[in-house]
């Protein structure tokens, strides 16, 4: 065989190799198909609403890590029982505080929990009004704090303990301050009549509930108010749009004897998929590397118990109450029964009671299965056992009257009090009600601020909690005169479903410093939201 | 012609590679999946690519888990889960009271519980008489710390204004985690005057010990969490808190660069006396059997000392050659107590 042989045989073997090895790869790459066919590389997070200020940071993340993220906000307490349910459909949470992944992971789903940041809850208030308490000078603790609120001198707005991290947190800090403990909090304890008397007292100086502390924010820098109890970088964030708009800032007070710390846990829900881990693993490295943790903390957020990095200082501005240096002693929060029962007592009976004024669309058509989904709804709320799942129980002393509207009144009906048996019976009657006729929301709206007119507002936390699924009549003067005359602003809460016009309903909400939520593919739920917002 | 001979040839190439593929498939051990419930503080371990390649490569065995307290992943749901991998003997013996003996249990890794704190604390300890520094390594008298627990004495009486609240060690839930439980069968013992409490002795120690626990209200279930939560919280969250020795070599070892920057506040203290957390892997089947063999494999266990700090059999005292570079680490303890048998110790869980 000559050389030429030689060369061709070579040459067949090297094909052939390159052929053998090219089959190798194909067979290797149809071997990970079935691995990344159905992985969209989507990551869904359930999170909590401090978050969304985020979104700026998660977008790049999703762009650098290939990973779409995919947030739905949810309350804390949302995030707990979705845990306990198995959390279906999410692949991570991301709750304020882990203590909500302890008390809902019953499963052992969630793995890889890390702290994003740290975030200080704590009060703002308006700068010379805390001057004048005094509480720009040394320590400041809950007392000092209950003084000033039992005096008149000051009221706060702070989100609902029972939906949301930032006042369940507060709460639970009032109540240790309030019993003069540090840590061990007892069943019994709940039940001292003077710490009951004292956090009736404190409670009663909450102006204006949400379940969300972003939204809560949001409302403060739409109205007038004294004070707030939020996130310190929510705090922050609204300081930096007051000094914008010129406005007065707020003071930030950290109540030494009652203060809690949100670590801002991101955790993987295991559901078995491997590629979902990795894909979180890269999520979360990503959030966790110290450039980007040094952008979060851009944002107000801690990421060190003590200090700041020194390219963040002057987000931590010390002219408004912040000394990143001090070191912040928290309050431990208690057993999981002792918090569900102090979760409870805030919601039947501590928490200042709500004057509920739901409007209902009875119009023609609601008819099908509209009526029958609103039914449910009500359902949900005023019979007692439904609420208590969700901490919607209604409090001691609570007000509910039901008018049922379509171009015009149809009926209304008032709950005797506030026993399981009267809220019961209201359903009962609205349930027989059957839908007709056309739509006005106006005169719904200013039948309820003209009922609300017979209560004294400054007792209850008053809301309107309009419902519809068409396009009203504009019947708007009706409404505003309504409006005129009463002496106190309550919010328009509206809930559309079917084919509401949502520009009539925020417009209402936004003049009254109310919310629209969508019932649309889940009326149950919007309610649920709605009556955590009061 | 030539176009269909060469067709043939590639034919006969792609046939040829397909067999030879499936041929080295089927020569390569199958592929075991393994889960089963497994403590936090060992997850790092499980999970270091080193150690899971070589349980692939060696033994054919892919791991997964779920994560749950030691005492906890007995009472959870147990279907479809081959192992339990608790961090004590009692809860093994928890789960022989409960399912009766499991196919197989071996004690594979060992860690003694030790304190957790900041420079500033060991400080007000150290003048306090409470804490003392031999050979570069921090011990904690046990006898006095528990006086100052049971009086509820404030940080601020120790010398510590800064801290609010009174002097407490923040443990996992004692009734659903190992560590928290291990340090509470510690405190027991040292309550007893040292000697280990038994079924006689516990009705005079056990209303001490609730009052001890009582005051330290919510306790996460997961040492791992606990151990984060007390790097990134800082001195005002936890001052003090109770760990397994392994956390902070792991941790050194995964994150040199972050443990640069602590270094100079975290403090590792070991309580004298101080008891041994033993890792014992429970196989509920046979793939839990092959899994406890893949992890007594050699160089998995001088994988778990190195890189997460869980001494061996052999390492119960880490060897010369192998020392861990981290400031602190004791070479041999010698006050160790034993844990009270599981009788006394479902009694301790069933009251906290």
């Amino acid at each position: 065989m000559g050389n030429t042989g030689k060369r061709k045989t070579l040459k067949k073997g090297l094909a052939a190799a390159a052929l053998s090895l090219l089959a190798v790869f194909f067979l290797w790459v149809f071997d990970q198909i079935p691995e990344k066919e159905d992985a969209g590389r989507v990551l869904k997070i359930l999170s909590g609403s401090e978050n969304q200020e985020l979104e700026g940071i998660i977008e790049a993340c999703a762009e650098e890590t290939g990973v779409e993220i995919q947030m739905d906000y949810q309350g804390s307490v949302d995030i707990m029982r979705q845990l306990q349910e198995g959390a279906e459909g999410y692949d991570a949470v991301w709750p304020a505080s882990s203590i909500w992944i302890s008390l809902g992971d019953e499963q052992h789903l969630v793995k890889h929990n890390q702290s994003i940041s740290l975030n200080p809850v704590v009060f703002g208030i308006r700068e010379s009004l805390a001057r004048k308490l005094g509480f720009t000078e040394g320590e400041v603790s809950v007392e000092d704090l209950l003084r000033a609120i039992q005096e008149g001198k000051m009221s706060f707005c702070m989100t609902s303990a029972t939906q949301s991290n930032s006042g369940a947190s507060a709460y639970i800090g009032f109540l240790y301050a309030l019993l003069g403990k540090q840590e061990g909090m007892t069943a019994q304890d709940l039940q001292d009549p003077k710490l009951q008397e004292k956090i009736h007292a404190f409670l009663d100086g909450v102006e204006r509930s949400s379940g969300s502390s972003d939204w809560l924010k949001e409302l403060f820098l739409e109205e007038d108010y004294d004070a707030m109890v939020n996130y310190e970088c929510l705090i922050l964030d609204a300081n930096r749009q007051l000094a914008e708009e010129g406005k007065e800032l707020l003071y930030v007070v950290y109540p030494y004897d009652g203060l809690s710390i949100a670590d801002s846990p991101l955790g993987y829900v295991d559901h078995g998929e491997e590629q979902k881990e990795e894909d979180f693993l890269a999520v979360q490295e990503y959030l966790l590397s110290g450039e980007v943790q040094k952008e979060i903390e851009a944002t107000g957020r801690r990421i060190q118990a003590n200090g700041v990095s020194a390219e963040n200082t002057e987000i931590f501005n010390p002219d408004w109450g912040i000394d990143t240096d001090q070191i912040l002693s928290p309050i431990q929060m208690p057993d999981a029964d002792i918090l569900m029962e102090a979760l409870n007592l805030y919601q039947t009976n501590f928490k200042k009671p709500s004057l509920n004024l739901y409007c209902l669309d009875f119009s023609g058509s609601m008819e099908g299965s509209g009526e029958e989904q609103l039914k449910e709804a009500m359902a949900q709320i005023l019979i007692q056992e439904n609420a208590a799942e969700n901490f919607l129980q209604a409090s001691a002393g609570e007000v509910n009257l039901a008018i049922l509207f379509d171009d015009g009144i149809k009926v209304i009906l008032r709950a005797a009090d506030d026993s399981d048996e009267s809220l019961k019976k209201l359903y009962e009657q609205i349930e027989e009600i059957e839908p007709s006729g056309g739509t006005d929301i106006y005169d719904a709206a200013a039948r309820a601020y003209e009922l609300a007119a017979g209560y004294d507002l400054d007792a209850y936390t008053p809301a309107v909690i309009l419902m519809t699924d068409g396009k009203s009549e504009y019947h708007k003067t009706r409404f505003e005169r309504a409006r005129e005359k009463s002496e106190k602003e309550i919010p328009v809460f509206s809930i559309t479903f079917g084919s509401a016009d949502p520009s009539q309903l925020q417009e209402l909400a936004e003049e009254t410093g109310g919310r629209v939520f969508d019932g649309t593919e889940d009326l149950t739920e919007a309610f649920r939201s709605v009556k955590g917002y009061n | 012609m030539k176009k269909k001979v060469l067709g043939l040839i590639l034919l006969i190439v792609v046939m040829g590679a397909i067999g030879t593929v499936s041929l080295l498939k089927q020569n390569m051990p199958k592929e075991i999946r393994v889960k089963g419930y497994l403590g936090g503080e060992k997850i790092g371990f499980l999970e270091d690519a080193e150690v899971q390649e070589i349980l692939e490569e060696k033994y054919g065995i892919a791991a997964d888990y779920a994560r749950a307290g030691s005492l906890d992943m007995v009472t959870a749901d147990l279907t479809g889960m081959d192992y339990l991998f608790p961090s004590s003997s009692t809860a093994l013996e928890y789960y022989q009271d409960l399912h009766g003996d499991p196919r197989r249990s071996e004690i594979l890794l060992n860690t003694p519980i030790v304190l957790y704190t900041h420079k500033m604390v060991l400080d007000a300890f150290q003048k306090q008489g409470i804490a003392e520094e031999r050979e570069g390594v921090w011990y904690l008298d046990m006898e006095k710390l528990t006086e100052l627990l049971e009086e509820g004495a404030t940080w601020e009486e120790i010398g510590l204004p800064e801290l609010y609240g009174t002097v407490s060690v923040d443990t996992t839930d004692p009734s659903r985690s190992n560590s928290g439980n291990m340090f509470s069968a510690l405190l027991a013992n040292v309550l007893n005057g040292g000697e280990v409490v038994t079924v006689q002795s516990l009705p005079d120690i056990l209303p001490r010990l609730q009052k001890i626990f009582e005051n330290l209200g919510y306790m996460e279930t997961s040492s791992s969490d606990l151990f984060s939560q007390f790097l990134r919280m800082g001195v005002g969250a936890k001052p003090l808190i109770a760990g397994y020795e392994s956390q902070l070599i792991e941790y050194a070892a995964e994150n040199p660069e972050e443990w640069e920057t602590v270094k100079g506040d975290i403090r590792m203290v070991y309580p004298t006396p101080t008891v041994w957390s033993s890792h014992v892997l429970l196989a509920l089947d046979e793939k839990g059997d092959a899994f406890t063999d893949a992890l007594m494999d050699e160089e998995i266990q001088e994988l778990a000392w190195e890189k997460h700090g869980f001494r061996t059999a052999e390492y119960l005292a880490p060897s010369g050659t192998k020392t861990v570079t981290l400031v602190g680490v004791a070479d041999s303890l010698t006050q160790i107590t034993q844990i009270p048998t599981y009788e006394v110790m479902r009694e301790i869980i069933e009251n906290l």
